[in-house]
Parts: structure tokens; sequence; C-alpha cells
């Protein structure tokens, strides 16, 4: 398969064109020299027909394809191309009759090859002008096509097609046969004609231009038909017809009716063309508020346009706007024509204005209307109190003012509180957007504090041989209060530590901070436990806020020694299985939460304790979360249910049990219950 | 759920917090403690029957105004805490800080 690049066949078609003329002239001037000389040229009229076919067709694909190319389907530049085509076939045609007129009764005014070469011009202009000026009326009326309009035009064309072979059959040019195809022709063209959507779209201005090209184009067409009626007179001179074609015949019936119709339809159409385009600019400054406000832009904008659209939409003199920024502190925001003094003038008036008062005191914001009023002194006659409502409540008012009486109308008020509605969408949706650029932003935070608390748990525990430990914890927000830390102090001495703040979220983050800075390092100085929590204390103290306490217990182990001195500050007390006896219980012992007092009182409520473990013995050390976790009864996981979990559960590894615990804790919650706590643990068994 | 009851008895103000003290409502108990203190309340009795439940932020509303009342010479008790709630205060300490009472027959008697 050949397949010619598409944009040689515009070319190709223009060419060929030019190319079936010449052959037409040719054949025409040949047959013109037979006849003169009497001779029989033996040439056919039905060549020089379909010659002519030839030529309409390759006319109409070179138009066809050159429109389609040229993407600018302005109405107005539509009309001016074909007005332009019109324009230069006529000063063709003008320029001939001055030349014949300027050669006077000379011969050659009388040369009958010279006479049938200008007649092919003047048949190849009138056929440019009738195809593309077609071809243009197509597009026109296909703007907004319908399937009916569609099939209507291609009926047309079929019709067209078949006119151009009428001459074939018959060459009676106001036969009945003719004169029936040719009405069936002008019907079809007239049905068209009346599609003019185009019409209202344009300005008022473009409205004047177009008047102008149509009537430009109108008289064109009327001229070249006088002329080509002219040509067509003298029969004798031209041995063949070529203008008195049913095709071009119809087509400039179709021409010139679209052109009249295009032409009155503008023109009557001028009056309310103002209405049309206001309602135009309505419509698109309702899109500009509705878009919703790009990041670049702010409520400024929308209150911008809003004023604007409003103004225009009313014929207002002059506006302002004022937002509320809280509690009635009004600030002026925009304002429009109106001067200093007036505008306080007209403020005054307003809050002297009983009804305006009972208006903007109204209690329903959301179905709260423009409410217009009357003003007696002054230059401003009439007032508009636009209210700006988002999430029922008033968040600003928009004050339109007109120098007449009664300037409102019921469609302007309208139109301006749909105008009013959609700004306060807009605004609305721009604050909430910035809310969630903010609150996205907190997050971001937040997974950066969640992060780095997670650094402060040890993410390896230390341990010997005689005991093995594991520990695990959670926070009920994204950060919390929990701690849990190891130390070795020794080879032998290894200290545990399990710290709870009061409260939980990020201020409880900030004190597990705190009391891990104590903790890591008051553990340097070998303390005993007691006297750890009396360091403690005191260095916590000087921390905390006021309501915030934190508990703690502190268990060394001796591992030679296989001893365990611990003092436990205000903290859940630890569970604890005795191998020896088979049994679970929690470690006595008294002590006071961290922080609670802040004096040298609180050594006396200090409480250490020791004793000796055994192979097989385990500690659990956890905080109150894991005690206090509730499930959908309201009752606590409990101190009771935790000890016979251990009991039940203590030959297993330390991971062992303290999964069991866990799954245990969150079967009992329940399945979508959380945890409203944070809770940590930690098992220690010793080996 | 937390509502918070004032009464005066003699010299006495009682406050009777019922339901359940946590860190989202702990600020309301500060409050009602804070405007007894404010108006010179010498005496201030905390009706514990009523409360289910009580978190640290709770314990540490009572906690913050230990020195405070110990400095103004006012005096805080609480009675008839339900046992798990005593429990709480037991395990903090608070119990040795503070004087907690069976009911209220026994804290005027104090």
């Amino acid at each position: 398969m050949i397949k010619l690049p598409s944009v040689h066949i515009g070319r190709l078609s223009l060419l060929l064109s030019i190319l079936i003329w010449l052959s037409l002239l040719f054949v025409d001037l040949v047959r013109l020299f037979g006849e003169i000389n009497n001779l029989n040229s033996g040439i056919a009229p039905a060549v020089t027909w379909t010659l002519e076919i030839l030529f309409f067709l390759s006319v109409y694909s070179f138009y066809t394809r050159n429109f389609q190319q040229n993407a600018n389907n302005e109405f107005l530049n539509l009309i001016w191309r074909s007005a332009s085509t019109g324009i230069f076939a006529s000063a063709a045609f003008l320029i001939i009759q001055l030349f014949y007129l300027f050669l006077g009764d000379s011969n050659l005014a009388e040369e009958p090859f010279l006479k049938n070469f200008f007649y092919h011009v003047h048949f190849a202009l009138i056929t440019v002008f009738l195809i593309s000026t077609t071809l243009l009326w197509k597009k026109l009326i296909l703007y907004q096509k319908t399937k009916k309009v569609v099939q209507q035009w291609q009926t047309f064309e079929i019709g067209l097609l078949i006119a151009m072979f009428f001459v074939y059959f018959t060459q009676d040019t106001f036969g009945y046969s003719f004169i029936f195809a040719f009405v069936i022709l002008t019907i079809l063209g007239g049905f068209l004609s009346v599609n003019l959507k185009w019409i209202p779209y344009l300005t008022y201005k473009e409205k004047w231009k177009s008047l102008l090209f149509l009537s430009v184009i109108l008289l064109t067409s009327i001229y070249l038909f006088l002329q080509a009626n002219a040509l067509s007179g003298e029969r004798q001179i031209y041995p063949i017809n070529l203008l008195d074609n049913l095709f071009l015949i119809a087509l400039y019936v179709f021409v010139f009716i679209y052109s009249l119709f295009s032409f009155l339809v503008t023109l009557f159409n001028l009056p309310t063309s103002s209405v049309f385009e206001q309602k135009l600019t309505e419509a698109i400054n309702f899109q500009r508020l509705s878009q919703s406000i790009q990041p670049e832009e702010n409520e400024e904008n929308v209150l911008d346009i809003l004023l604007d659209s409003s103004m225009s939409a009313s014929f207002a003199d002059g506006a302002w706007l004022e937002m509320y920024q809280s509690e009635k502190n009004e600030s002026i925001t925009q304002v429009r024509w109106i001067e200093k003094e007036e505008l306080q003038e007209l403020s005054d008036t307003l809050e002297s204005s009983q009804a305006a008062q009972e208006w903007a005191s109204s209690q329903k914001a959301d179905t709260l209307e423009p409410f217009s009023l009357k003003v007696k002194k002054g230059k401003y006659q009439s007032l508009l109190l636009v209210p700006l409502v988002i999430n029922k409540s008033v968040i600003g008012r928009m004050v339109l003012c007109k120098e007449i009486k009664d300037g409102f109308n019921k469609e302007m008020i309208n139109i301006i509180s749909t105008f009013a509605r959609q700004a306060s969408i807009a605004v609305e949706n721009h604050r909430l957007l910035n809310q969630a650029i903010e609150n996205e932003r907190y997050q971001e935070e937040l997974k950066i504090a969640q992060r780095v608390q997670k650094a402060l748990l040890p993410d390896r525990l230390d341990h010997h041989s005689s005991f093995e430990i594991c520990a695990y914890s959670n926070a009920a927000d994204e950060v919390g209060g929990d701690y849990y830390d190891t130390f070795q102090q020794a080879e032998d001495r290894y200290v545990l530590i399990i710290g709870d703040v009061s409260g939980k979220g990020t201020s409880a983050a900030f004190h597990m901070a705190q009391m891990k800075g104590v903790f890591q390092s008051l553990i340097q100085l070998n303390l005993s436990p007691g006297e750890f929590m009396i360091r403690s204390n005191a260095a916590l103290s000087k921390c905390l806020e006021r309501n915030h306490f934190i508990t703690a217990s502190v268990f060394e182990i001796n591992t030679s020694q296989k001893l365990i001195r611990y003092a436990r500050a205000g903290h859940v007390p630890t569970l604890y299985f005795n191998a020896k006896s088979q049994k679970a219980t929690y470690l006595e012992s008294g002590g006071l939460g961290l922080g609670i007092l802040r004096n040298m009182q609180y050594e006396k409520h200090v409480d250490q304790k020791e004793f000796t473990y055994h192979e097989g013995d385990v500690m659990v050390l956890f905080t109150d979360g894991i005690i206090e976790a509730k499930n959908q009864k309201a009752m606590q996981f409990g101190f009771e249910r935790a000890r016979s979990l251990l009991e039940i559960n203590h030959s297993l590894t330390p991971k062992e049990i303290q999964a069991i615990l866990i799954d245990t804790l969150h079967n009992f919650v329940g399945g979508n219950g959380l945890i409203d706590d944070d809770y940590s643990m930690m098992v220690v068994k010793f080996t | 759920m937390l509502t918070i009851d004032t009464q005066i008895e003699n010299t006495h103000h009682i406050l009777t917090p019922s339901g359940e003290i946590d860190a989202s409502n702990s600020v309301q108990l500060d409050e009602s403690i804070r405007h007894l203190s404010e108006s010179g309340a010498k005496s201030i009795l905390v009706d514990g029957t009523q409360i289910d439940y009580i978190s640290s932020a709770g314990l540490g509303v009572f906690m913050s105004y230990l020195e405070d009342f110990q400095e103004k010479g006012v005096s805080l008790k609480i009675f008839g805490l339900k046992p798990r709630v005593y429990e709480v205060f037991q395990i903090l300490g608070l119990d040795q800080l503070i004087s907690i009472f069976p009911d209220k027959e026994s804290a005027l008697a104090q």
C-alpha cells in the first residue's frame, strides 16, 4: 500500500484543481476553434461536464482539508474568510470589466478566445467563492451539532453531489425536472439555515463586525450573481454553459439564504445581546468562585472575585466587604468606589438602622438571606447586605451600594446570594485545607517524636548466664510515658528499672525523657535501690510539672550472691513466681511516687527490701496500663488475672510468658477495644 | 464522664466527683479544687463514693495541692473510696500523705 503523507493531499488537490481547470479551458477553446472554423473537433460536451464535476470535487476536497487544518474556528474569523474570498472574486470581476472598458471597440474586445478565457476565470472564481463559503457555513451550522443536524447536512451534501451530474440528463436549464431538483435542494438548504446557535455567543462588538462581514458577503454574492447572469445571456459566444449548473445554483441559493438569515438574526439579537453577555459573565464568575482556591492564592483573591462579580451582577455603584475576625472586631478587607468618609457614614447608618441590626443578630446564620435596605439621605439610596456564612456562623458581610432607589431586584439578589454562598464555600475549603496541612505537619512531628522516643528504650537488654530477660512497651498515643532499662554495674551486678510517668501523650513523653536522663546519670553512682530513689526524687522534683509524678521500681540483681535488692516508688507491685513454693505473689513494700513529696520528707517513705532468688523463679515487672486495662463491661484486667497466668505458665521462656500475657490482655479487652494507657512489661527468669 | 458537685456543710466544703477521673477530665477536678482553695475554704472533704476509676492524671491533681494546702493550713480529706480506687492511692503511696477515711462520719470526727 502506498500511503501519501496527509500534508500533501491538500496541495495535491490544489494542483489537481488547477490542472483540471486548465484542461477544461483547453478543451473548450479547442471546441470553440472548431466551431469558428466550422470544423468538427469531435469533442463531446460530456467531456466538459466531466471535467467540470472533477473541478468541483477537487475544489471541495481542497477546502475541506484546508479548513480542517486551520484550527482557528472563531466565528468572526470564519465569516471574514468568506467575505474576503467574495471581495477577491468581485475585485477580479471588476478588473476584467475595466479591462474591457479600456479596450473599448477594438478587435481584441470581440476576440472570442479571450472572452472564453475570462469566462472560465469567472467560473473558477464563482465556484471557489461558493464552495469555500458553503464549507464555512457548514462549520457554523454544525456548531453545537446534534445527530439530526448532522444527518440533514449529509443529506444536503448527497443532494449536491447528485446535482453535479444533473447536467448529463438534461441541459434544459429551467425545465420542470431542473426546477423540481432545485426546489428540493433549496428546501434542504433552508432547513439547515435555521441553525444559528453561534450568534448568541458573539459579544456586542463582534456582532457589529459580523453584520459588516455578512453584508459584504451578501453584496458580493449579489454582484457575482448579476455578473454570471449577464455572461449566461451571451450564449452564442460561449459554446458551452458552465454556470447554469444545478450544483452551482443550489450552492448560490444556500449561501445567500444562510447569509441573509445570519444577518437578520444577528441584527435582531443586538438589543438583547447585553443580557446574554451579562448571564455569560455571571456564569464565568460563578465558575471562578466555585473553583477551589489554588495553594498560591488566598482568601483575599476569592473575596476580590466575589466583590467584582457581585458588583457587575447588580450594577452597583460602590461596595465594601468586611470580615469578622473575632467577636465583632470587623476588619474591612475590600472597598470599591467608596470614599472613606462615605464608608464611615454608611457604616453608621447601618449601625443605627434597627432593621439592619435585627438582621445581623439573627440566630439562624445558615438561612440568612441578603437584606436590602433603603437609605433616606446621602449619595447612596439603596444598600444590599449580603452575609458570608461558614459552618452556620456569619464570618463577614458584603455591602453593595446603589445611587438609585430600590436598585436591587430579585434576580440580582438571587445571583449575588449564590455568589456569596459559593465564595463562602471556597473560603471554607481554603481554611480547611490549611488546617489539614497543619494537621499533617503535626502528624509528621509526632511521627518523629515517636521515632525518637522508641530510641530512648533500649534495643538490647543487658543479661547474664544466670537469667533470661525480655521486655515490651506500647504507647496509647503516638508517644508515651513508659520507660524500662537495664544496666550492668559490675561483673555480677545488674540493675533493672521500670518507670511510668503520670498521664499519657506528649507531656508524659517529655517527662519520660527526663526520667531516662536522671536514671542514666544516677545509675553510674552505684547507689543502693533506696538511695537511688531518694536521689531520683530530688532530681525529678526540680524538673517535673507540679501535677505530674513518676512511679518506678528498681531491682538490683547480684548474680554471685543470688541476691535481689529492690525499692518501689509508688509503682505497681512486681509479680514474682517462687519456684520452691510454686506460687506467684506481688512483692510487698512501701514507697511513694517520685515527685510527690519534693522535699527531704521523701526519705521517710523509702522502703528497700531484699531476698535471694532461686533457679526457676520468674519476675514480671509491669506498668499500671496492664492492670487497669478495661474490657467492654468496664472490668479491669486486675492483679489476680496476671498472677494466675504466671503461675500456670511459669515453666515457659520469658518471651513465651510475655506473649501469653499480652495475648490474654488483648483478648480480655476485646477485638476493637483499645487500651487507653501506655503499657509495658519486663519478664526475667532465673536459671 | 465526670460531674463534680460541691456542697457546704458547716465549715466543710464537700466535693463529690462522680464517674471516672482520667487525663481528659482531670482539669475539671483541678478547677473545682482551685476554686474552693481560692475562695478561702479551710476544710475540703472529697466524697469518693461516686468515683469509679481514677487515673494517674487524677492522682496528680490531689498531689499538686499537698504542699500548697500544708502551707495555707487547709485540710484535705478523702472518704468513702471504693476498694479498687483506694488501692490506686495505696500503690502510689498517697494514702500516707492524704487523710483517707472509710466514711464521712469518721472523716468529720477527726
